[in-house]
């Protein structure tokens, strides 16, 4: 098996075994669960079968043809970057898969919970591994339509469809835009090939000075924030809390999130080295780090304050890839790299933690908790790894890619210099001081001081080994990063920044390097959490009611007066467009049709007519026209229904006269039979409806429809005048195939016979089978009666 | 063919099919309905008739192709149109177009079971509403 055919098999795997796992669960019942970690195992597997080659400095490419004509394949790329996420992915999805066990009651509706899930896994692994735009953007609506289910999961929840709705809106819209960015790239290069793009430095140094390049730049840069919630689009990721906490914890915090800083990355060596590439990735990734950060305080949902601290790591991360200059091209690359790690692991486990602090109170609001270090001391122990971790406090994993943080923070403002040398370094510490005081709310909220005399559950203790086990797993992985750097940046920052900045990366990270400007930055940032956090109830209750004051004052409240409006003026448009009535529809059709038809007439002939008007024909072909006219207005004007059918039939008759006169026999034939039939079958029907109703009609009703008949009569006629002047037709005619192998390929000398049931005979069965159901319907019809009663 | 009466029989047709379907009784609809498709027919056909003169029945000739004619059974004017073969052996023949015949032929067909099913229902309607006012019945379903 080769690399490509292992990246094929990940990313498909999980969708094939998805795909007939309803049918597994029919077998396994509650178990189910345990069959969607085995096929994340796979993957998992999968991923690393072909990691050593990629660590070593191989890049995976290959493609299977798809759709050649447009330069659209199904071809996947591993390299560095490719390899980590599929580590986070299918890591991940193992660990919640597993824990889902646990958590998830038997009641709930399995099989579709994991289903999506699976689908989730293989939508991401698919993203991260595309070597084309297109299908990069097809899996990554993929992922963004599977959150959206995973959000709604409880569906008769208002907030569970609310905040999925919400999601939806904002990532599937972005991704919209990102694919107008990619159009504009393939614009610029001639190629939805990634590889080839990063491969090719001439085409990269073309795309920079592009007049187009800006705009690719935005196009696919709101594609990437909306899906990462950062700047305004921040607001579909609290909402998305409503989903089931272990989705909550791989989508909305390890994985699907973090595509958006995935394109980032990946999009970092075409357009990274220019400001725009640094004010538009690290100004917004600042801004929202500062204000995600901010706004965690105010959060009482422990899942809430998650989520906003999601958001606030996340703007890390744009920040760091956002850090470039002229010379270097890649400052924060490295750092950012390794945050994204830690950030997965620490962020996940935390997450998990709160699904059993959850699981066990039956509540997620930290105000209602307190002291439960004593009943939960392994989740406890748990939580303090990954919350630590997360404000940075050594030996653990997210001390050493804050400390990284602050490093590459140092190096960017040094190199634009001026006031930027202290600026930068400042809004990542008050970042740090952030991320700190909340951190450490989270732990002292839910574990220490005293437990709450009421609202809690009389006995809490730990969750069982499937809980604990997969959520151990990931604090394990915090401490070992921590204390064994050299693995990760070994084997996954050091090829993923290879892989980014096209060239080795030397990287040493380690938990002791002297007394740094980046350590001072680290105490200052511990001094000035601890007081920040002594401060943490009153910067709450500020922000709470700053919010009461001003309701205006949010982006929240943009969104949802948006979509009412759009949902106001869509109802009122398509209520007005769509009033009921038959015949309002008629005319619009009718009108549009006449103005169709007309355009291309007068366009191609005005000067036909007048020299092509026959009036020379035998007197009994005059006759008949006129009985014709005659019959059809009696059809319209008798009052009484059984005169008008009769007329009707009449005029049926005649038409089969005139078939005759226009050479068609077998139209003859056919149509005294049928009209025939058909005219037993009006008087059967016409004979069962008492004449009741007998429509009023006013002038101006009258005139407007003489005015519209009129209108489609003469549309015609000038219609057909050119159509009988003898255009010359621009191809040559399909009968004559018909009239030449009638004789000696079907043997029959009737060429429209021939036609109907030899050359043309499955549309004749089509004809059978409309005549069939219309009997079975009018047999229904019937049989319906009384039914009602 | 060209023959501007006839086009002008077929526009009339169309103008009184128009008028019927925009009728509020549902009775004069389907009736409209099948005024419009016999002028609808009708014009397909006659678009047809300009390629040639014959009617597309091939003689006779030993299933050697389809040029040429080998007998004539009537000989008068009236039906020098109608009934084939007409023309004298080693005569060259245009047919005319035999697609759009088999095209209407299929039509008229399939609006029989179209022009069945409508009254059936309407007859459904009526059973069910006591009316044949699409008015009224867009006001009874609310």
């Amino acid at each position: 098996m080769d690399s490509f055919t292992a990246i094929t098999l990940a990313v498909f795997l999980p969708f094939v075994l998805a795909g007939i796992l309803p049918m597994v669960g029919k077998v396994l019942k509650n178990r189910i669960g345990w069959y969607a970690s085995a096929v994340a195992f796979l993957s998992l597997m999968l991923v690393a079968w072909v990691a050593p080659a990629v660590i070593h400095g191989e890049d995976i490419h290959g493609s299977i043809s798809w759709l050649p004509s447009v330069g659209i394949d199904l071809s996947f790329y591993g390299d560095g970057l490719s390899i980590m996420f599929g580590f986070i992915v299918s890591g991940i999805g193992l660990i919640i898969m597993s824990y889902s066990n646990g958590y998830m009651s038997t009641r709930e509706d399995l099989p579709r919970y994991y289903q999506q899930l699976l689908f989730f896994m293989g939508s991401m692994l698919g993203m991260v591994f595309s070597a084309n735009l297109i299908q990069l953007f097809i899996f990554w609506e993929l992922t963004s339509i599977t959150s959206f289910l995973l959000i709604g999961y409880w569906r008769n929840r208002p907030l569970s469809v609310y905040g999925a709705t919400k999601s939806l809106l904002v990532t599937a819209t972005g991704g919209l835009f990102m694919l107008a960015g990619f159009l504009v790239l393939q614009s610029m290069t001639g190629t939805f090939d990634i590889p080839a793009i990063l491969q090719n430095e001439s085409m990269i140094a073309v795309i920079k000075g592009h007049e187009l390049f800006i705009l690719a730049l935005l196009l696919i840069l709101i594609g990437a924030t909306s899906k990462s919630a950062q700047g305004p689009f921040y607001i579909w990721l609290p909402n998305a809390m409503e989903a089931p906490t272990p989705v909550s914890a791989f989508l909305h915090s390890a994985t699907m999130v973090k595509a958006g800083i995935y394109l980032v990355a990946r999009m970092h060596p075409i357009f990274s080295g220019t400001d725009a590439w640094f004010i538009l990735v690290s100004g917004v990734g600042i801004i929202t780090m500062l204000a995600a950060g901010f706004l965690a305080f105010r959060q009482t949902d422990i899942k809430g304050i998650l989520a906003y601290s999601t958001i606030s790591q996340l703007a890390y991360l744009m920040t760091m890839y956002g850090y470039t200059t002229h010379q270097h091209p890649g400052i924060g690359v490295a750092a950012a790299s390794f945050h994204l790690l830690n950030h997965a692991s620490f962020k996940a486990c935390l997450f998990l933690v709160a699904g059993i602090v959850a699981h066990e109170t039956a509540t997620r609001d930290i105000t209602k908790m307190g002291g439960l270090r004593k009943e939960m001391p392994v989740t406890f122990i748990l939580a303090v790894i990954a919350a630590l971790s997360m404000a940075g406090i050594p030996p653990l994993s997210g001390f050493l890619s804050k400390e990284m943080f602050y490093e590459a923070s140092l190096e960017m403002g040094q190199a634009l210099g001026g006031s930027f040398t202290y600026m930068i370094p400042a809004l990542a510490v008050l970042g740090g001081v952030l991320t700190f005081a909340y951190s450490i709310k989270l732990i002292d909220g839910i574990f220490l001081g005293k437990r709450p005399a009421h609202g809690l559950p009389e006995h809490i203790h730990d969750p069982g080994w499937v809980m604990i086990l997969p959520t151990a797993l990931l604090a394990l992985l915090i401490v070992l990063f921590g204390l064994v750097p050299s693995i990760p940046s070994h084997y996954i920052v050091g090829p993923t920044a290879g892989s980014i900045l096209s060239e080795t990366a030397d990287l040493h990270i380690e938990l002791w390097h002297g007394f740094t400007p980046s350590l001072m930055m680290t105490i200052v940032t511990f001094v000035l959490g601890i007081l920040t956090y002594t401060r943490y109830e009153s910067i709450a209750a500020w922000q709470n009611r700053f919010n009461s004051r001003h309701p205006m004052i949010s982006v929240n409240y943009f969104y949802d007066a948006a979509v009412d409006n759009a949902k106001n003026i869509t109802s009122g448009f398509s209520s007005r467009m769509q009033p009921g009535t038959v015949k309002t529809y008629v005319t619009a059709l009718l009108l549009l049709l006449l103005v169709l038809f007309i355009i291309p007439v007068i366009q191609i002939s005005t000067d036909v007519i007048p020299a092509g008007l026959n009036f020379d024909i035998p007197p009994y072909e005059a006759i008949l026209f006129t009985f014709m006219i005659i019959a059809a207005l009696g059809a319209a004007l008798l009052p009484r229904y059984i005169p008008a059918v009769i007329s009707l039939s009449g005029l049926g008759y005649l038409v089969s006269l005139l078939f005759i006169y226009l050479s068609a026999p077998d139209l003859a034939l056919t149509q005294v039979l049928v009209e025939t039939l058909s005219t037993i079958i009006f008087l059967l029907a016409i004979v069962k409806i008492p004449q009741r109703f007998r429509e009023r009609m006013s002038t101006s009703v009258l005139t407007k429809d003489i005015l519209i008949s009129s209108a489609v009569a003469l549309t015609v006629f000038i219609l057909m005048i050119n159509a009988t002047q003898g255009i010359v037709s621009p191809f040559e005619s399909l009968s004559h195939y018909f009239i030449e192998n009638s004789l000696p390929l079907a043997g029959g000398h009737n060429i429209v016979n021939v036609i109907i049931v030899d050359f043309r005979g499955y549309d004749t069965l089509g004809e059978i089978s409309v005549l069939c159901l219309a009997a079975f319907g009018v047999y229904n019809l019937i049989h319906s009666r009384g039914e009602g009663e | 063919m060209n023959n501007t009466l006839l086009s002008l029989t077929i526009a009339i047709m169309f103008g009184i099919g128009t008028f019927l379907i925009l009728r509020r009784d549902i009775v004069r609809v389907i009736i409209g309905l099948s005024v419009l498709s016999h002028a609808v027919n009708l014009l397909i056909v006659s678009t047809g008739v300009f390629y040639g003169t014959k009617v597309p029945i091939i003689a006779n000739d030993g299933g050697h192709g389809v040029t040429e004619e080998t007998g004539t059974i009537f000989n008068d004017v009236l039906s020098e149109n109608i009934l084939a073969p007409i023309l004298a052996p080693g005569h060259s023949v245009a047919y005319v177009d035999p697609l759009v015949q088999a095209l209407v032929l299929t039509a008229i067909v399939i609006s029989l079971a179209t022009t069945a099913f409508i009254l059936i229902l309407a007859y459904r309607i009526y059973e069910e509403y006591g009316t044949t006012d699409i008015k009224e019945l867009r006001r009874l379903r609310g």
